[in-house]
């Protein structure tokens, strides 16, 4: 047999996403000293200090350097075994980072200026490089199944979608976090506290018409007036806890690995503080809530077409549009999520807090269709594991 | 489904209205009515969502029949899975098979009146929405858009000038004279972006197009599996599919007809035994004549008289002969499947009649011996080497399926043999001779007949088509008056955006230049004391509702 892939050029492209995963490390603690120097004042608006400035340009710059090289990384993968550089975990992982931080630098950074947020948006990057480099492959040829320009549609388009919806993952869960701090803040000044409603009145008018000025005001003062207040409300004991729980739970079921176990639980409960450490850090809920819905819109098309393509590509392979396969089954089911989520927004009682755990749920399925049915259900997607 | 905004239903009629309520029983029309409200509701709708979504689940973790039959069996005669109790209770719930199961169906069929019952109020209003004219604005100077020019033109051309900037943006508009304004200047009234609710309601529709395609595609649709040898031919009849699942509409006469004859077929593999290439050279054959040679893959289909050949499986298929004496019992391509990574088994109908006899077969491609045990070197078939066992007895032959098993129990294992490719060897004392002439190969073929893919596409183009501009155009108005002054004309260019507010502030600021520009007048914020309205003026009359 030939010489299935250039070894040489394949080490090295893993060198560089070492490197770029390095580099997303130090920018990620970068942007987190950003956020701690930026004051969000009651209206939503961030004002950093010199030094926060400062330290949030290095850490742009890293991350941007980091995008750089992890770009390279992948066409050298590319490169080494002659074929699109995402046809395995390892490779889709790595991909797909990539993709998150540049949505987060684009969306998030540029065109929301929520800069200060992205240290969030590079923790999930990070977690997914690091899940892939459990899942590393040396680069090689495909399967007969996957040699097709279709694998550039189908994969390219979900993997796009994918790393949007992890954007909006992150301000979804900010959006949760923040929301429960403000309740509790009005709460315990006594206010009256809109309930449901307020976390979105400034955004609800987006789908009824309705003005946006109706928070009152004195809602308004009691929640931004202490804005450690609301890290008082929140449990510092839970919020680190519960991701360690959680990732270590998840990692040892699943991979059996307890020091890497320990490792990610570790990573997990440092987000976790640092989340609550953020809260006052954080723009309002209403905004985060915006910024999840955009780029949950943002992303929804891009999905739709990703199954329609996948529909079309089954159809072209084996002779059918739709089987129900796991794999197939779970994309749906992330897209009725998603689907349910934007209905959600636009419905009396569900916009708010109730829509966003739908927005959380349909990334876990996000997940899980792509980890879990990969690695674990028997299916005609399954050569693609791994 | 809808951007409706839910409210409490109103009282059904005939029952009073407030005052002590009275535990009520609903008569039959009551009760058809309120449970068409409560499925038009969106949250509804929502819940029936997250209904299919759960089914998907349930889908995804318990094997499915149509899926996987053979996990499925195992399941339920407790080789795996939870146990056997366990699978009898989701038999009862057809969770096998939950994509076939009652309920499933009805959450689709409740989604798709609840869809019904959405979409065909919103379809009315949207057709009238769109037909209707502009609305005519009042108190602009009182909207949060709006911004004032000094024109040194008369109030018609500064109208005109602004209709131009308007037209070029792509605005409805209509002009409403000075004396049917509140006013009492000409305005023009100018709106855009129904392409937010029209392509909320195509995306939602296209639905019912992909019901359709899905139905015909069912009904009319037929997929067969079948196995060839090299050499050999199949023909598109029903008989001569080992597996077919023609749709209830697509009969018997509906086969072509047509034979396609396996010429040769070529693997490929990776070092670690997985096939990195197969292909079928296949040619196509109507009434004896040969029509057309292709190659057949994975990714690429034969296309023939509205039928398509998949290549789906592959396998090695020995040829055997089996003698006694001059009579032959058996030769043919004995197809084999593949039993685990080193080796491929199968089994030889040898003689159906009493005495049962059958060959059963084990090949090992790539034969080698190492420290005195057979080892198979990899997948490429460079030195098959064959094991037959014997048996004779009543082994149960006659039934039609599964081809490759057969009853060990009633017959018993005569004798064995060990053949390497054009060797033959003589068992039972010379009895009966066996012969592996030559290695061959075999192809599995999915043949489909899919109609409704022309349908099931168009689906798919309008859901994406109406899903684009449902999440980003979003609908705005926008009017402008002008009111004679000394100098020429005092020009007020006011909006409202009914979603995405922010998305139409950017677009205000540069309308409002786009306007300065035209008028050849700076903008300044509306002043208060400038209300082209005066107290007590026109307000009184005529108080037209905007909606």
């Amino acid at each position: 047999m030939a010489e299935f892939y250039d070894a040489q050029l394949g080490s090295l492209s893993h060198t560089l996403f070492n490197t770029a995963l390095v580099a997303y490390l130090v920018s990620m603690v970068g942007y987190f000293f950003r956020m701690a120097y930026t004051r969000v004042a009651a209206d939503g608006s961030s004002v950093s200090t010199t030094v926060g400035r400062r330290i949030g340009q290095a850490a742009t710059a890293l991350a941007l350097a980091g995008a750089a090289v992890h770009l390279a990384s992948i066409v050298l993968r590319g490169v080494a075994a002659d074929r699109v550089p995402w046809a395995n975990m390892y490779e889709y992982s790595s991909a797909l980072a990539l993709l998150a931080v540049l949505v987060g630098l684009v969306v998030l950074q540029r065109r929301l200026g929520l800069g200060h947020l992205m240290g969030f948006v590079l923790a999930l990057s990070i977690v997914t490089m690091a899940i892939g480099l459990m899942l590393y492959t040396d680069p090689g040829p495909v399967v007969p199944s996957l040699q097709s320009y279709w694998i550039q549609i189908h994969v390219t388009a979900a993997m796009v979608a994918s790393s949007i919806f992890m954007v909006a993952f992150a301000a979804t869960a900010l959006y949760l976090v923040k929301d429960t701090a403000e309740r509790r803040v009005a709460a315990r000044s006594g206010s009256v506290y809109g309930g449901s409603t307020v976390g979105a009145a400034s955004v609800t008018s987006e789908a009824d018409g309705q003005p946006d000025d109706r928070l009152d005001g004195d809602a308004d003062e009691a929640r931004y007036a202490s804005p450690l207040a609301q890290r008082q409300v929140l449990s510092p004991v839970l919020f680190p806890l519960v991701p360690f729980a959680v990732v270590l739970a998840f990692v040892l079921v699943v991979w059996r690995a307890p020091v890497a176990a320990l490792l990610a639980a570790s990573v997990a409960a440092l987000v976790g503080i640092l989340t609550w450490y953020a809260v006052p850090h954080l723009p309002p809920a209403a905004t985060l809530d915006t910024v999840a819905y955009r780029t949950v819109a943002f992303g929804f098309p891009i999905w739709t077409f990703a199954v329609i393509a996948g529909a079309i590509w089954a159809e072209e392979a084996w002779g059918r549009f739709w089987g129900w396969d796991p794999k197939e089954t779970g994309s749906f089911f992330t897209w009725v999520l998603y689907a349910g989520y934007l209905h959600a927004r636009a419905t009396h009682g569900w916009r708010g807090r109730r829509a966003a755990w739908i927005g959380v749920l349909a990334f876990v399925a996000l997940m899980v269709t792509y980890y879990a049915v990969n690695l674990f259900v028997v299916g005609l997607h399954s050569y693609a594991g791994v | 489904m809808t951007e409706t905004i839910e409210r409490d239903s109103a009282p059904p009629a005939g029952q009073p209205g407030p005052g002590p309520r009275l535990p009520q029983i609903l008569g039959p029309i009551e009760t058809a009515q309120w449970l068409w409200r409560r499925l038009r509701r969106m949250s509804t709708a929502l819940w029936l969502l997250f209904g299919l979504a759960a089914a998907s689940v349930v889908a995804t973790f318990i094997p499915q029949e149509p899926v996987i039959p053979t996990t499925v069996e195992s399941w339920r005669a407790g080789i795996e899975g939870p146990g056997p109790e366990v699978a009898a209770a989701f038999d009862a719930l057809s969770l096998f098979d939950v994509y076939g199961s009652w309920w499933f169906m009805t959450v689709v069929v409740l989604l798709f009146v609840s869809l019904t019952g959405c979409l065909l109020p919103r379809w009315r209003a949207f057709v009238r929405s769109v037909r209707r004219q502009p609305v005519k604005g009042r108190r602009l100077d009182e909207l949060s858009n709006a911004v004032a020019y000094h024109s040194t033109r008369d109030p018609e051309a500064a109208l005109a000038a602004v209709d131009e900037v308007l037209r070029r943006r792509r605005f409805r508009r209509r002009a409403v004279s000075a004396d049917a304004t509140e006013s009492g200047d000409a305005q023009i009234a100018a709106e855009r972006g129904h392409a937010r609710e029209g392509g909320s309601l195509v995306f939602h529709s296209a639905f019912y197009v992909l019901l359709v395609g899905i139905l015909v595609a069912q009904s009319f649709g037929f997929i067969g599996q079948v196995n060839v040898a090299e050499g050999q031919t199949f023909t598109d009849t029903r008989i001569s599919y080992d597996l077919a699942e023609p749709g209830p509409l697509f009969g018997l006469d509906a086969h072509r007809g047509f034979s396609v004859r396996l010429d040769d077929f070529d693997v490929g593999w990776f070092p670690d035994g997985t096939p990195e290439r197969f292909v079928s050279t296949v040619t196509v054959l109507e009434d004896g004549q040969e029509l057309r040679t292709e190659e057949v893959e994975v990714n690429h289909r034969l296309e023939h008289a509205g039928m398509n050949v998949y290549q789906m499986r592959f396998g090695m298929a020995p040829l055997l002969t089996v003698s006694s004496g001059d009579t032959m019992l058996y030769e043919d391509q004995l197809t084999l499947s593949q039993a685990d990574a080193d080796t491929w088994s199968g089994v030889a109908k040898v003689s159906v009649a009493d005495p049962q006899i059958a060959l059963e077969v084990l090949l090992v491609p790539s034969f080698a011996v190492e420290d005195g045990e057979v080892i198979n070197r990899g997948p490429a078939p460079d030195e098959p080497r064959l094991f037959a066992n014997l048996w004779v007895g009543d082994l149960g032959l006659e039934r039609p399926v599964p081809s490759s098993e057969f009853d060990r129990e009633g017959g018993e294992r005569v004798d064995a043999v060990e053949l390497g490719e054009g060797e033959t060897a003589e068992i039972l004392d010379g009895a009966i001779e066996v012969g592996f002439s030559e290695l061959t190969m075999w192809s599995g073929f999915q043949v489909g007949h899919q109609p409704g893919r022309s349908i099931l596409l168009a689906s798919g183009v309008l859901v994406l088509a109406g899903l684009i501009p449902s999440l980003y155009a979003y609908r705005r108005r926008v009017w402008a008056e002008a009111r004679p002054t000394p100098e020429g004309s005092r020009v007020v260019l006011a909006g409202v955006a009914l979603h995405r507010k922010d998305a139409f502030d950017d677009e205000y600021a540069a309308l409002a230049d786009d306007v300065a520009q035209a008028l050849g007048a700076e903008q300044r914020p509306v002043e208060p004391g400038e209300a082209t309205v005066e107290p007590g003026d026109v307000r009184s009359e005529a108080e037209e509702p905007t909606r």
